[in-house]
C-alpha cells in the first residue's frame, strides 16, 4: 500500500552498503534536486551513469549559470585527480622525478609558496591539488553566500578567472603522468577518461589555449562536438 | 557584646548599600530604555535605599562622634530604632551623657527624622498604589489577550479540521477510497516500529504528509538565514514570540521528561518577549492542556520553529516565578526547587520588586537580542541575578526598616541569613561555569560554531579529534583524508567564525574514505574506504608547512583483507577492530608480522555489519550493530557471542530500525545505538535488554558520541542538525543546525574532542564545524 504517488527514494549511503552499490540509485533530474549541492550532485551523477560520455557530462543544462556550471566541473576534476595522484605516488619519487616536467621544453614552478618553487614532481601535483582544494573551497573567491535558494547560483567574474589558472595547473599533472608515468596515465584513463574529459572542458569553455593542451587525446572524439570552440 | 552587634549590623548594612546603588542604575538604565512605569519604580529605589540608611544611619550618625560611648550607644540605638517612636526616646536618653549634644537638638533632631520618615512612607503608600493599580491593568490586559488567544488556538483549530476534511475529500475523489489513517501517511519505515514501542515515545503524529514537506521547507529556510547571519537565536527569538502570543508551552512538546530548566527557560524568554503582558506558567500549561489533544499537529509545526534549548538562566527564570507574584506559582516553584530562602523571600516580596525585576529582564532581553551571542546572554543574565539578589536583599531591609511591627534585630537576622544564601548562590554559579571548563559541557554551556572546515570536494564521512592537541582529521568521500590545527586559523571576512586550512593530505584510498580511528597516543591513525582497505597513517607534525615537501613515511601500512567497503573502524589500546560489508568484522593489530588477528562473523540472518564498537568497561568485548538492527556483543579472545542486544516486543517490527552507528558507554555497560527510524535507544549490555527509547531526530539519526565522562551524547542526523542531549534524564540541551544536504543525506558524523571543550561534526555538504 503505498502513499500516493509521491513514494521517495531514499538516496543514501547507509553504513554497511556494499562498494558497488555505492550511490547506485535511480537518477534524479536536476530540477527535481531541492539540494543546494544540486549542480554537483546532477554532474557526479551523469559520470556515475558513464564517464565515458563526455559530451553529455559536459553540457550545461538550460538556465544554469555558466560560472557556476565550471566551478562545479573543475572542482569535480581536481577531486578525481587525487585518484591519479595516488597512483603516481607510488612511483614517482622525488629522485626519480625531481622535477615537474612534461615535454623537455618547460620546467613548472610550483605556484603553492610565496616564491615559486622548482618541486620535484610529486610535490608539485600535491602542492597543486591542495592550493587547489583551498582556493575551489575558499570563502573569499566562492563565498556559500552564492548557495542560495536553489544552489551555487552565479559566481563572481574575477574569481571566474582563477578558475583558468587552477586548470592551466592541474592540467599540467595530466601531462607529467602521460610524458613520464605513461602506464599509469593509460590505466587511469581507461578508468576515469578525466583527461580526455578534462581536456573537452577547458576547449569547451575556453579556459586554455589550444597549445598548452599538449597531451593528445582520441581525435575524431574530440573533433565531433561543433560546439567546442563556443 | 555591643561593639559585636554594632559590627554585624555595619557589615550588613554594608552590602545592602552596594545592592541598593546597583539596582537604582539599573533602573535608571530601564528608564533610558523607555520602559513604561520606571518613573515610579525609580522612585521606590532611591526610597528605600534612603530607608535604609535612615534606620541604621540614627545608630551610625550618632556614634561618629561620641568616639568613648558611641560603640554602646550603636548597640542600643541600632536595635531599638527599629520600633520607631519608642526607639526614639530610648535613644534620646542615652544621648543625655553627651556633652555636645542638647536635649532639645537631639529631640528635635529626632522629630525631624521622624516625620521625615513617616513622609516617605505615605509616598510610599502612594507608590505602591499605584503600582497595585498598574498590576491590575496589566493582569486585565493579559486576560484579554488570553481571551483573544484561545479565540485564535479555536480558530486554528476549526481550520485545521476543514483542511483535513477538505483532504479527505480530494483523497477520496482521486484515489476512490478513504484516506488511509496517519501511520500510514508517515514513511513506510516508521510503520511498524511505532506500535510495539517498549518505551512510549510521545512522538507528535504528523498529520500529512504535507507537514513533512513544510518542515523540510523550513528546515531549508533555516539554512540561508544562517547562511546570511540570521542566527538560531533570531528564529528563536521569533517562535517564542509566536508562541506567546498562541499561550502555547514549549514543554509539552518535549519528549519524555522535561527538565525543569528547559521549562523555566521558555517562560523566561517568552515572558520577558511579552514585556508586561506576563503569563504565569501555570496558566500556560493548563492551557496547554486543554488544547494538547487537538493542537497535536500545529505543535508539531511549532517545535520546528527553532527549539535550542538552552538550560542557563535558571536564576532569572526563578525571578520571574516571583515577579508573577502569585501564590500558585511559589508552590510550584516549591516543587521544583528546595531553597527555601527563595520561598522566603519570595513571600516578602512586593510587586514593587516584580517591576523593578522586570525591567531587569527586559533591559537583558535587550541586551540579547542586540547582541545575538548566548554566551553574553548568560553573563548579563548571571549579572542580573547577582543584581537582582542583592536588591532581594534591599527590599527585605526595606520591609524590616518600614514595618513597625518587625523588630529591627529580626530584620537583621533574616537579612543577615539572605545574605549567607546570596553568597551560596553565587559560588554555586561559580561552581558550575569552573565546570564547564571540564569541556563536558556542563549544562551552563551553550556550544557556538567557531571553525569551518572547508576544503574537501565532496560529503565528509568521518572525523576524529586529536587525544589531546586541538587537532583533527577529517575523511571524505573525495577519496582524502585531512588533517587540521584549530590553532592555525585564517580569519573569515565578515564572519565571527573561523577558517581553518588543512595542514597535510593524506592519499592512498582509491575511493570514497567512510571511516577512522586513532590510536589513544594520537600518534597513528587509521583510515577504513571504500576500496576495502584500511590505511594507516603517521601523524605528521600539528606545525607542519602546508606545502612540505612529500614524506612517504606518513602513510605507514594498509591493513588489507577486507573485501567490501570499510564502514566502522574503532580503537582501543594497540588493536584496532573493523566492520565491514562484506560480512565480517575483523580484529587488527597493526605494525605486527601477523596483523590480523581474527575475524567474527555472524549468521546469515543478521546481515552485514554497519557499525562497531570496543566495550569500554569490559575488556576484550567489542559490540557489533547489524542490518537485521541487532546489536551483537562477541568476546574477542573467544570468538564467542556474549550477548545479543534485542528488544522482544520489538522483533515483528525491525523493519527500517536499521543501525546506523553504535557506540558503548564509557564507563558503564550500556551501548547505545542510532536508528534510521529517528530513534536513539540505550541497551543493557548485561542482559542484552532495551533500557530507554527515544525519538531524536526528524529524519535517520546517523552518529552517536560519548563524551569521555559519560555524560552527555553528541548525536547527528540527516535532518541538518546536531543534538546534544544529557545522558543522565535523556533530555536534548542544545540543537544546532550545522550543514546541508546532498541528494538525501546531511550529517555523517559528530566527534568530541576527549580532553578539550570541542565539538565537531561532519556532513554531507564537503564541510566540518568545530563548536566551541
Amino acid at each position: 500500500m503505498k502513499m500516493a504517488d509521491s513514494t521517495t527514494i531514499l538516496r543514501r549511503n547507509r553504513p554497511g552498503t556494499k562498494a558497488k552499490d555505492f550511490s547506485r540509485w535511480a537518477d534524479e533530474p536536476l530540477e527535481e534536486m531541492d539540494s543546494t549541492l544540486a549542480v554537483q550532485q546532477y554532474i557526479q551523477q551523469l559520470i556515475k551513469r558513464d564517464p565515458s560520455n563526455v559530451e553529455l557530462i559536459l553540457t550545461m543544462p538550460e538556465a544554469q549559470d555558466e560560472g557556476v556550471w565550471k566551478y562545479e566541473h573543475l572542482r569535480q576534476f581536481c577531486m578525481e585527480l587525487n585518484g591519479l595522484a595516488v597512483r603516481l605516488q607510488k612511483q614517482c619519487s622525488p629522485t626519480t622525478c625531481t622535477q615537474m616536467t612534461a615535454t623537455d621544453q618547460w620546467i613548472f614552478l610550483c605556484a603553492a609558496h610565496k616564491t615559486p618553487k622548482e618541486c620535484p614532481a610529486i610535490d608539485y601535483t600535491r602542492h597543486t591539488l591542495d592550493g587547489a582544494a583551498c582556493l575551489l573551497n575558499s570563502n573569499k573567491y566562492f563565498p556559500s553566500s552564492i548557495f542560495t535558494l536553489f544552489a551555487r547560483v552565479s559566481i563572481k567574474e574575477s574569481s571566474v578567472t582563477k578558475l583558468g589558472s587552477v586548470c592551466r595547473r592541474v592540467y599540467r599533472i595530466f601531462s607529467h603522468a602521460y610524458f613520464h608515468h605513461r602506464r599509469i596515465f593509460d590505466e587511469f584513463e581507461a578508468e576515469t577518461y578525466l583527461c580526455h574529459r578534462f581536456t573537452h572542458f577547458v576547449t569547451k569553455y575556453n579556459l586554455m589555449s589550444k597549445e598548452n593542451l599538449i597531451v593528445p587525446i582520441n581525435e575524431e572524439e574530440t573533433a565531433t562536438p561543433g560546439e567546442s570552440e563556443a | 557584646m555591643g561593639t559585636n552587634s554594632g559590627a554585624t549590623t555595619g557589615i550588613n548594612n554594608k552590602p545592602v548599600g552596594a545592592g541598593g546603588a546597583s539596582g537604582s542604575s539599573v533602573v535608571g538604565g530601564g528608564g533610558a530604555s523607555g520602559v513604561g512605569g520606571v518613573g515610579g519604580v525609580g522612585g521606590v529605589g532611591n526610597n528605600s535605599l534612603s530607608g535604609v540608611v535612615g534606620s541604621g544611619g540614627i545608630g551610625i550618625s550618632n556614634n561618629i562622634t561620641p568616639g568613648t560611648v558611641g560603640l554602646g550607644t550603636g548597640s542600643n540605638g541600632s536595635e531599638d530604632s527599629g520600633n520607631g517612636g519608642g526607639g526614639g526616646s530610648t535613644g534620646q536618653n542615652n544621648q543625655q551623657t553627651t556633652p555636645q549634644y542638647t536635649i532639645p537638638g537631639i529631640l528635635h533632631f529626632i522629630q525631624h527624622e521622624w516625620s521625615r520618615f513617616e513622609l516617605e512612607r505615605s509616598q510610599w503608600d502612594v507608590d505602591r498604589a499605584e503600582l497595585q493599580a498598574r498590576i491590575a491593568m496589566l493582569l486585565g490586559e493579559r486576560k484579554c489577550l488570553e481571551s483573544l488567544k484561545s479565540d485564535l488556538t479555536r480558530r486554528i483549530k476549526m481550520l485545521e479540521y476543514a483542511l483535513r476534511q477538505e483532504r479527505a475529500k480530494f483523497y477520496r475523489l482521486k484515489y476512490g477510497t478513504d484516506p488511509p489513517q496517519l501511520n500510514e501517511l508517515k514513511p513506510p519505515t516508521d510503520d511498524a516500529g511505532l506500535g510495539s514501542e517498549v518505551a512510549p515515545d510521545s512522538e507528535v503524529p504528523y498529520s500529512s504528509v504535507s507537514n513533512t514537506t513544510w518542515r523540510q521547507g523550513r528546515q531549508m529556510l533555516r539554512q540561508y538565514l544562517a547562511e546570511i547571519g540570521y542566527t538560531d537565536n533570531i528564529i528563536d527569538v521569533r517562535s517564542n514570540r509566536v508562541r506567546s502570543i498562541l499561550g502555547l508551552n514549549n514543554n509539552s512538546e518535549q519528549e519524555e521528561n522535561v527538565s525543569p530548566n528547559i521549562n523555566g527557560n521558555e517562560n523566561n524568554k517568552r515572558t520577558a518577549e511579552s514585556e508586561g503582558r506576563r503569563t504565569p506558567a501555570k496558566k500556560a500549561q493548563q492551557n496547554d492542556a486543554i488544547i494538547l489533544d487537538t493542537e497535536a499537529a500545529v505543535m508539531a509545526n511549532f517545535e520546528f520553529l527553532g527549539t535550542t534549548e538552552m538550560s542557563d538562566d535558571d536564576e532569572i527564570s526563578d525571578d520571574l516565578e516571583m515577579v508573577s507574584g502569585e501564590n500558585d506559582d511559589t508552590d510550584m516553584k516549591t516543587t521544583k526547587r528546595n531553597k527555601s530562602s527563595k520561598d522566603l523571600i519570595s513571600e516578602d516580596l512586593d510587586a514593587e520588586v516584580g517591576e523593578q525585576l522586570l525591567n531587569d529582564i527586559n533591559l537583558i532581553t535587550e541586551g540579547y537580542s542586540s547582541s545575538n551571542t548566548t554566551e553574553q546572554l548568560n553573563n548579563t543574565a548571571n549579572n542580573a541575578a547577582a543584581s537582582a539578589a542583592a536588591r532581594r536583599n534591599l527590599i527585605t531591609a526595606v520591609t524590616a526598616g518600614g514595618d513597625e511591627e518587625v523588630d529591627a534585630s529580626l530584620g537583621l537576622g533574616e537579612l543577615a541569613q539572605l545574605t549567607v544564601n546570596n553568597e551560596a548562590e553565587s559560588s554555586y554559579d561559580a561552581n558550575a561555569k569552573d565546570g564547564t571548563g571540564g569541556g563536558t559541557g556542563s549544562y551552563r554551556k551553550t556550544w557556538n560554531a567557531k571553525y569551518t572546515l572547508r576544503s574537501h570536494f565532496d560529503g565528509v564521512r568521518s572525523l576524529i579529534f586529536h587525544p589531546e592537541e586541538p587537532v583533527l582529521i577529517t575523511a571524505s568521500e573525495d577519496h582524502t583524508l585531512k588533517l587540521w590545527n584549530l590553532q592555525k586559523t585564517v580569519q573569515a571576512k565578515k564572519s565571527a567564525s573561523l577558517d581553518v586550512e588543512p595542514l597535510y593530505t593524506f592519499r592512498a584510498h582509491t575511493g570514497p574514505v567512510l571511516c577512522l580511528g586513532m590510536s589513544t597516543t594520537g600518534d597513528v591513525c587509521y583510515s577504513g574506504g571504500l576500496d576495502g582497505n584500511i590505511e594507516c597513517w603517521q601523524l605528521p607534525s600539528p606545525n607542519i608547512d602546508p606545502y612540505d615537501c612529500y614524506d612517504p613515511g606518513v602513510h605507514s601500512g594498509t591493513l588489507e583483507g577486507h573485501t567490501d567497503a570499510v564502514w566502522g573502524l574503532t580503537t582501543m589500546h594497540s588493536n584496532i577492530v573493523s566492520c565491514s560489508a562484506d560480512g565480517t568484522v575483523k580484529l587488527w593489530s597493526p605494525y605486527t608480522k601477523e596483523p590480523l588477528l581474527r575475524t567474527y562473523t555472524a549468521s546469515e540472518a543478521e546481515g552485514t555489519p554497519s557499525s562497531v564498537d570496543f566495550v569500554r568497561n569490559e575488556v576484550d568485548h567489542i559490540v557489533v550493530a547489524y542490518n537485521s538492527a541487532h546489536c551483537i556483543v562477541y568476546d574477542t579472545e573467544t570468538g564467542k557471542q556474549v550477548v545479543k542486544l534485542e528488544a522482544t516486543q520489538e522483533m515483528s517490527g525491525n523493519t527500517g530500525k536499521f543501525i546506523n552507528k553504535v557506540v558503548s558507554h564509557p564507563t558503564l555497560p550500556i551501548t547505545i545505538t542510532a536508528h534510521e527510524d529517528r530513534h536513539i535507544r540505550f541497551w543493557d549490555n548485561v542482559s542484552g535488554t532495551l533500557i530507554h527509547s527515544m525519538v531524536a531526530h526528524l529524519e535517520p539519526v546517523t552518529s552517536l558520541a560519548v563524551d569521555a565522562h559519560g555524560l552527555y551524547l553528541l548525536s547527528g542526523s540527516h535532518d541538518c542538525s546536531i543534538r546534544l542531549w544529557n545522558l543522565d534524564n535523556k533530555t536534548c540541551v542544545q540543537e544546532i543546525t550545522a550543514h546541508r544536504k546532498k541528494f538525501d543525506e546531511s550529517i555523517f558524523d559528530v566527534a568530541f574532542h576527549a580532553t578539550k571543550p570541542y565539538i565537531a561534526s561532519a556532513g554531507a555538504d564537503g564541510l566540518a564545524k568545530v563548536f566551541v
